[in-house]
């Protein structure tokens, strides 16, 4: 048990830090820990985490996906003018959808994986190029409303249950049997571990890398069309939030941001500190402008804790009290 | 009274163990030569001597005060200065600049003062006797034996009570070498102490007072020079051990041929042609940067090539270290770089033992942790791998064990061919022992090993046949009784042996 407990601790930590949060949050906005508030946090959160469950894979195989944005406001327009507001075109619509996003995805990982593109500008300008493609295609006039069915999944509940939160639950499981249970998951750790390593024991390095990235490109268009269902329509710009929390809730899920370790189990405790701090600073009456550093700052410390550049700073305390005593 | 005291000095890198509770005496006005294998901690002790690594345990004292610099200059302020093989100085400033390289003579204005430092450049040079040398020329000018030269140069501008000198005669020609064993000399009467590092038993015996013998980490032996014999020391730089390190040779080829691999070429690896049969362990020898290299990385796909290569009858074409795993026609290799190629060491021994067979542990796609455990553990039984649980990180392991840890994980593979490249580098003299009989039991088994070492004697006492590579060339092949030292580097040096 204790070895579960060294293992996991990073993870552990964030679930803490959660329940802290939560806490906190209740003290200075009393009504938060009312089971409506705790519904809307939650959903809110499962769109963050969903993304995130791409973008694990991808750090956790030592890349990083910059191309959310809009791959997931891609999906979310092309989705709703395809539909027209009808729930019947979503039979082949949302396959094709997300075989796109999965699309986006090969091509990320085969330029990362074959040809050596840095992930940094090969999904930069996936990112860039799919932003431009969309304001050619729709000349940025408004989509069709989200089709009811998609209003359902995102909104809807299932007794006190928010569907959205049993999908992201399902999706949940998916990836912990990925990352735990499945050969791909060893050889994922590995790859981003050290990749020469990786190559020298037989891994399929490109293909687990290229893996990853479509895993990334479908969960950002799966995010999309729901997020759709959450707003009533698409618009230009609705994924631009997610570039930042994807990679924060993995960075506070105890990820190393360089690749080989970390876990989704802690990215959805990652998004769900997002998006708890979200619903706390506005309770504390900062300005928008406040209220944006105060987000940047704490998700900065948040990070840093534990990661390797809280490790580094301690370690250049210690060095420099070490040369005040000589 | 001493000056430079030792006890318990002890440096760790992650598993590997450098140096462990040495101790050290010397007192100025000697030269003190350090004696040792490659890798045996000479290098560390003096790394922490001169501040460029610091010691986890153990005191150093110099003067009788602690002693626990934080960087080179922190050391050349208590006055100890190192002159190290691998040379410090900038190619693009002159002779001079580079001796007073940042404590340059200044003028009012705190610009450099050029009279001043050719001045003094010049003074020193006389005084000490150097060989020509013209202080404003530049650096890249001058051939390796000169630049040497000018190291030394700065390491004596710093006027230093304690000079290391780490293997500095072997880049100079005879005559500049006698040189130097003048100056440490007359150094040594000037009330200076000189740490004399050298692979030259003539030179320790010419000009050391006292020496200090170092194995695997630790500090065996110290003695006056005139009270021991060559004979001593060897034995006590080797260990006592040295028969029974190798296991008895006994014949387990056969007529099978398991590798046949023709005019085969990868960057210095020019139309290699030879054959390795089933039970057998060939050595592959000669002098490094021939090829050796090159022909293990290809055999295994991890780098291109041409020409055939043909397993066990049937001819194959591996183009990625997967390929080379993959099947009992397999072929796989322990790598020369155990931390960068071989091991991920922030992961468990269990992880990295079955990471090129975890597909195997599979119950309808999901990994059945019981049929892991169990061959993870008869792997760790059958190797004797130290680790406390399966579950300890690889990287915590001692260099032996880390190594075990990577002939389990191909040897878990159905492979039959293996590259061990220099699978001994770092590793403590009793696993060296294991590992030899390791190969034994496994070329009887019917395994086919290729077997690199930079160790010469390795070569010698373990392989059955010994191929040597010149430019990339097989050389000689070797057997029985005509493997030797001498017949190795006869054929890695000289022309017109060929096989």
């Amino acid at each position: 048990m204790s070895e579960f407990l060294a293992r996991n601790r990073l993870i552990l930590l964030a679930y803490a830090g959660m329940v802290l949060l939560l806490l906190v949050t209740a003290v200075f906005s009393p009504g938060f820990l009312s089971a409506s508030n705790l519904r809307s946090t939650v959903v809110l959160a499962a769109f963050v985490g969903i993304v995130a469950l791409g973008q694990t894979f991808v750090i956790i195989g030592g890349g990083i996906d910059l191309s959310v944005p809009w791959v997931l406001n891609c999906a979310a327009i092309i989705m709703t003018l395809l539909c027209g507001g009808q729930d019947l075109p979503l039979a082949w619509v949302a396959p094709l959808v997300l075989a796109g996003g999965a699309g986006i995805g090969l091509i990320n990982g085969v330029g990362v994986a074959k040809f050596g593109v840095p992930p940094i500008i090969m999904t930069l300008a996936t990112n860039v190029i799919l932003q431009g493609l969309i304001l050619v295609v729709t000349g940025g006039s408004p989509t069709p409303p989200a089709p009811g069915l998609i209003k359902f999944l995102s909104v809807g509940r299932i007794g006190p249950f928010p569907v959205i939160a049993l999908i992201w639950l399902l999706l949940t499981v998916a990836a912990t049997i990925l990352l735990s249970k499945a050969p791909f998951g060893r050889h994922l750790y590995a790859l981003g571990t050290s990749v020469t390593v990786a190559e020298f024991s037989g891994v399929p390095t490109a293909r687990t890398t290229i893996l990853t990235y479509v895993i990334s490109g479908l969960t950002a268009a799966f995010a999309g069309i729901l997020l759709t269902g959450y707003s009533g329509q698409a618009y230009l710009g609705m994924g631009d939030a997610y570039l930042f929390t994807s990679i924060a809730a993995v960075a506070i899920g105890g990820a190393s941001i360089l690749g080989g370790s970390g876990h989704y189990l802690g990215t959805v405790a990652g998004a769900m500190v997002l998006t708890i701090l979200t619903g706390l600073l506005p309770a504390l009456n900062l300005s928008s402008g406040a209220l944006l550093v105060v987000y940047g700052a704490v998700i900065l410390i948040t990070v840093s804790l534990g990661s390797e550049a809280f490790a580094g700073l301690a370690r250049l305390l210690r060095s420099s009290a070490h040369k005040g005593e000589a | 009274m001493d000056l430079v005291v030792a006890k318990g000095l002890s440096k760790r890198y992650g598993g590997i163990v450098a140096l462990s509770e040495a101790t050290f005496s010397a007192h100025a006005g000697e030269v003190h030569a350090l004696l040792g294998e490659n890798g045996a901690g000479k290098s560390t002790f003096i790394q922490i001597l001169s501040g460029a690594v610091r010691h986890d345990a153990g005191t150093l004292k110099v003067d009788g005060a602690d002693y626990r610099p934080t960087d080179p200059d922190d050391a050349q302020a208590r006055g100890i200065a190192a002159v190290f093989q691998e040379l410090s100085l900038i190619p693009d400033l002159t002779v001079e600049q580079n001796i007073w390289f940042r404590r340059e003579p200044r003028t009012l204005l705190r610009t450099v003062d050029r009279a001043q430092l050719r001045r003094r450049t010049r003074e020193m040079l006389d005084r000490y006797e150097f060989p020509p040398l013209r202080p404003d020329v530049e650096l890249r000018r001058l051939t390796l034996a000169e630049r040497q030269i000018v190291e030394i140069a700065k390491g004596l501008a710093k006027d230093p009570r304690v000079l290391i000198l780490d293997e500095a005669t072997s880049a100079l020609p005879a005559r500049e070498a006698e040189w130097l064993l003048g100056l440490t000399r007359r150094l040594a009467s000037e009330g200076r102490l000189v740490i004399f590092i050298s692979h030259r038993m003539a030179e320790v015996r010419a000009i050391a007072d006292r020496l200090t013998i170092f194995r695997n980490g630790r500090t065996v032996a110290a003695h006056e020079a005139g009270g021991v014999s060559d004979a001593e020391i060897v034995t006590q730089m080797i260990g006592r051990n040295l028969d029974r390190l190798y296991p008895d040779r006994v014949a387990t080829a056969t007529e099978r041929v398991a590798l046949r691999v023709t005019n085969f070429s990868s960057g210095r690896l020019d139309g290699a042609s030879f054959s390795l049969r089933e039970g057998e362990v060939l050595g592959v020898g000669g002098l490094q940067g021939h090829g050796q290299r090159e022909l293990f990385q290809a055999l295994f796909g991890a780098s291109p090539a041409t020409g055939t290569v043909e397993l066990w009858g049937k001819p194959v074409a591996i183009t990625s270290p997967r390929a080379a795993l993959t099947g009992p026609d397999g072929i796989a290799l322990v790598p020369e770089d155990r931390r960068g190629q071989g091991l991920l060491l922030t992961k468990s021994v269990r992880e990295n033992l079955t990471l090129a067979v975890i597909r195997r542990f599979t119950e309808r796609g999901l990994l059945s942790s019981r049929k892991e455990a169990e061959l993870v553990r008869e792997m760790v039984d059958f190797l004797r791998i130290k680790a406390q649980t399966p579950d300890q990180l690889a990287g915590t392991l001692s260099g032996g064990n880390q190594q075990k840890v990577i002939f389990g994980k191909m040897l878990l593979t159905q492979a039959r061919v293996l590259l061990l490249f220099d699978p001994t580098r770092g590793v403590d003299v009793g696993t060296k022992g294991e590992i030899f009989q390791l190969m034994r039991d496994l070329a009887a088994k019917g395994y086919a090993i290729l077997f690199h070492s930079s160790d010469m004697p390795e070569l010698v006492h373990v392989a059955d046949r010994v191929m040597v590579l010149r430019n990339g060339r097989v050389a000689a092949i070797l057997e029985g009784e005509k493997i030797s030292e001498e017949s190795i580097l006869g054929a890695a040096m000289l022309e017109g042996e060929a096989a």
